[in-house]
């Protein structure tokens, strides 16, 4: 019996030899042994506000121009929808590696600049489920001490080093079908100074975000920001309701060769994490939104190949 | 004992058989666009291939994706837009050389592979003229053919016409050994 099994392993390890027919079989089973990494999880470095888990490539620069329109129930005559004002932020991104960027930018709404950095650490592939980002930044306010914010309170600076606002984001993304991809992002921000007494320095947030292709070069995109924030408990030691709403955002990214074009609708003014993560304050049942646009060009400083030839 | 023996030679007359086969892994494949507005290259270096010297058929096969641009997002373009590399990931080549020859015995060969190229999804009969050299256990291919986009249904839209040629130049470059 035991000879008649092993007679019959013989068999099967000679006739797959034998018979070599289709060639491009034997390749293609070479080649499913080989890694493939997922390519283009998402189109842009970042969804709407938030960032995406994609940097740049190697010797890649970024131009992103960015505007939030005014509350889109500010009034016809008197804001045109919210088109009559805009706030911007103007930021560059810079690739160091195909999984490193460094970024900075300019925001007008606290007189910002935020410095930041990502970097790729996993990549999905045929044998890796996710694509996970580790994401760091500071902000820093130059707002002339003593500025009065939405929320009514007054915000004074001492010293620099309260001006400074740090944030990390895990951001955890899987590509499932060539059309859908779908983030989480847990995050955490230290403000060094708060507006008051009764906020925390750090805030706890756990973002989700997704988008859809509807064609080649137009999709879909949404992002959500949940704080872990104990409202009750604010409203009971300060008397006064929570001023601060989760960001929502929803829009479309439009690409033409070079440049990603981002049209959406949010309840955030700000375009940094300071700004859409802790201090919003739109409501969409108040059709307190805002109507914005990112643009990002991108230029390669990669030399030309065939020049160095 | 004896039982052994036979399933031992079965197995080496199976390796053995395959003797004539010549693989690659890591051949060459590059292509290259030309318009007055804008050269386009991109080059795979993991392209895999097979030569059976018995009947002198010939398959090649490669991941559109490890073709490499110089600028990313052109190659992002490439495999989102044009080629539509998620949905048809390899690009491949079936045929036989033409010509009576022998690639076990050394020398220089000009051949003509006639078979069927699958590139996007769409598979047209195609003709590649090259050259193969020979060193016995060694073999190497290079060739050069165009590619007509509009036969593999491969669209480029129109305010971008002007920068992408119609027919593109591939040429290739595979080294074998012999298994």
């Amino acid at each position: 019996m035991k000879t008649k099994i092993l007679f019959l392993f013989g068999m099967l390890c000679a006739t797959p030899l034998l018979g070599q027919n289709d060639l491009l079989t034997m390749l293609n089973q070479e080649d499913a042994k080989k890694i493939t990494y997922t390519q283009a999880t998402f189109k842009g470095s970042r969804f709407i506000n938030g960032q995406t888990v994609e940097t740049i490539a190697k010797k890649h620069i970024n131009f992103w121009i960015s505007h939030r329109f005014g509350a889109l129930n500010s009034g016809f005559m008197d804001n045109f929808l919210g088109l009559d004002e805009a706030k911007i932020r103007l930021g560059l991104e810079y690739g160091l590696s195909d999984v490193w960027l460094l970024g900075m930018g300019r925001s007008t709404i606290e007189k910002t600049y935020d410095f930041y950095s990502k970097y790729k650490v996993l990549k999905q592939s045929n044998q890796m489920p996710v694509t996970l980002t580790v994401y760091g930044s500071l902000a820093t306010n130059t707002m002339p001490t003593g500025y009065s914010l939405p929320s009514g309170n007054i915000m004074r600076y001492e010293n620099n080093l309260q001006r400074q606002t740090y944030m990390g984001q895990i951001l955890i993304a899987r590509k499932f079908t060539d059309k859908l991809s779908l983030q989480i992002m847990p995050t955490v921000l230290h403000n060094n100074k708060v507006e008051s007494i009764y906020f925390d320095n750090d805030l706890y947030s756990l973002g989700f975000g997704g988008r859809y292709k509807l064609t080649n070069r137009l999709s879909l995109s949404a992002e959500y920001y949940k704080n872990i924030v104990d409202t009750e408990n604010f409203l009971k030691t300060s008397g006064t309701a929570y001023p601060y709403q989760d960001s929502f955002s929803i829009g479309f990214d439009i690409e033409t060769g070079g440049h990603v074009f981002q049209l959406h609708f949010t309840n955030s003014k700000g375009m940094i994490e300071k700004h859409f993560i802790s201090q919003t304050t739109g409501t969409w049942a108040n059709t307190d939104i805002f109507y914005g646009f990112n643009l990002a060009r991108t230029f390669s400083l990669e030399p030309d190949k065939k020049n160095k030839k | 004992m004896r039982h052994l023996i036979v399933v031992f030679s079965l197995i080496i007359l199976g390796f053995q058989a395959n003797g004539q086969l010549y693989m690659a892994q890591n051949g060459e494949v590059s292509f290259f666009s030309k318009t007055p507005l804008e050269d386009i290259d991109a080059l795979n270096k993991q392209v895999g291939s097979i030569i059976n010297a018995d009947n002198n058929e010939v398959a090649v096969q490669m991941r559109v994706t490890n073709f490499v641009f110089p600028n990313k997002l052109m190659q992002e373009h490439f495999n989102e837009n044009y080629l539509e590399s998620d949905k048809f990931p390899s690009a491949t080549f079936k045929g036989k050389i033409r010509e009576v020859i022998d690639l076990k015995v050394p020398g220089t060969y000009a051949v003509t592979a006639v078979g069927t190229a699958t590139i996007h999804g769409i598979t047209n009969p195609i003709e590649i003229k090259g050259t193969i050299v020979s060193k016995g256990d060694q073999v190497s291919l290079a060739c050069q053919f165009d590619i007509k986009l509009v036969d593999y249904k491969i669209d480029i839209p129109r305010i971008v016409f002007a920068k992408i040629a119609e027919v593109i130049r591939v040429s290739s470059k595979i080294n074998y050994v012999k298994k």
